[in-house]
């Protein structure tokens, strides 16, 4: 007890439940980042598809969209955010288990700022920065 | 800075559910008036004693060491002793284990579980009774895993065993405990192949819940070191 009177509360041991909780939210963002890359390469092929191969050639009409779809900015930008982020956390688990110890909640942090740095750079090269 | 004298009004909906009289679980929704610093299971044990004396919920030693009292608080499994309140609570009982009453669960399997792993040093001679000396950084070690509660919070927790044939962090993390012991002869990693270590995503959720600080995730990642590169001993 202070002087003051009052009584400090005691330390939350399980203070770790509060918050953020990092690996549900990188196993998540793991997950939705593979199948962004996934869902990008199969419409990328498709897209090039329509463009260049004559037997395709009558899609074109059915849907003028999708080549466009493949040079948007921000799909650029959440594609590289996918595939650097997809790496850095596979490489952080295979180094686990190849016996690297890794602090989970900095290693968290660090693949998240590299991804979103790549993600911000392709983003600026597109408003001429 | 919170004191003792500041009161807060805690609405907690606590999922009732008796397998022998109810159809389905059902939430009940209660009114707890205390000091802001309250534990979880203060809450709890105020509406068993004002509001619903019905109320199943199980607790020992209130100060985070026994790990009985563990339950789900908005979704995250958390020892309820440990667990200051929120003022909107949602308390569900341990999942992925049966129910028995209320919060209570049936920790049978559990307990077959680790019998079944045979958590004691495996010796290939009987032990003579003197005793062996152990390098004192080891020893620590397993003074550390044998610090686990076993309150079920990392299984609970652990995406993988909702999704695959994982038997849970806990286990894994007693059977390195006795991977690393130098009286255990016996070679762990195939038990901890056959429990479904490989299934384990890595995610350090467990670790991060554990109310022991202790790294199940890193008990896992060590047999998976092992396995790669052959176990040091």
């Amino acid at each position: 007890m202070s002087a003051t009177g009052t009584l400090t509360i005691p330390r939350n041991s399980t203070h770790q439940a509060e918050g953020l909780l990092y690996g549900r939210t990188a196993r998540l963002l793991n997950r939705v980042t593979g199948v962004a890359i996934v869902v990008f390469v199969a419409v990328h092929v498709i897209a090039q598809s329509v463009m260049h191969v004559p037997a395709f050639a009558g899609l074109r009409g059915a849907a003028p969209w999708l080549p466009a779809l493949t040079t948007q900015n921000w799909i650029h930008a959440i594609l590289l955010f996918s595939i650097v982020f997809h790496t850095l956390y596979g490489v952080r688990l295979v180094a686990g288990d190849l016996g690297i110890r890794l602090p989970y909640r900095a290693t968290w942090w660090t693949t998240l700022g590299i991804s979103a740095v790549f993600a911000a750079r392709e983003i600026l090269r597109y408003v001429g920065i | 800075m919170s004191t003792v004298h500041a009161t807060v009004t805690v609405t907690a909906e606590i999922l009732r559910y008796d397998p022998t009289s109810d159809a389905a679980p059902r939430y009940q929704t209660f009114e707890v008036k205390g000091p802001a610093n309250m534990r979880v299971l203060d809450v709890i044990r105020s509406i068993y004693e004002g509001q619903a004396a019905d109320l199943a919920y199980q607790f020992a030693c209130r100060i985070g060491r026994c790990g009985t009292c563990a339950v789900r608080v908005n979704g995250t499994p958390v020892l309820a002793c440990q667990e200051v309140c929120k003022p909107a609570m949602r308390i569900e009982p341990l999942s992925p284990f049966p129910v028995l009453r209320d919060l209570v669960i049936d920790r049978s399997e559990i307990d077959d579980r680790y019998a079944a792993l045979e958590l004691v040093p495996q010796r290939a001679v009987p032990h003579d009774g003197t005793p062996e000396p152990v390098d004192p950084k080891l020893a620590l070690n397993i003074c550390a895993y044998d610090s686990c509660l076993a309150c079920m919070v990392c299984v609970s927790a652990c995406p993988a065993v909702d999704e695959r044939p994982f038997d849970g962090p806990a286990f894994m993390l007693k059977l390195r405990q006795m991977a690393i012991h130098p009286a255990d002869q016996r070679n762990r990693l195939p038990q901890a192949l056959k429990g479904g270590m490989l299934e384990c995503f890595g995610c350090d959720l467990c670790t991060q819940l554990c109310p022991a600080d202790l790294s199940p995730a890193q008990a896992i990642r060590d047999f998976r070191r092992d396995m790669i590169f052959g176990a040091p001993r």
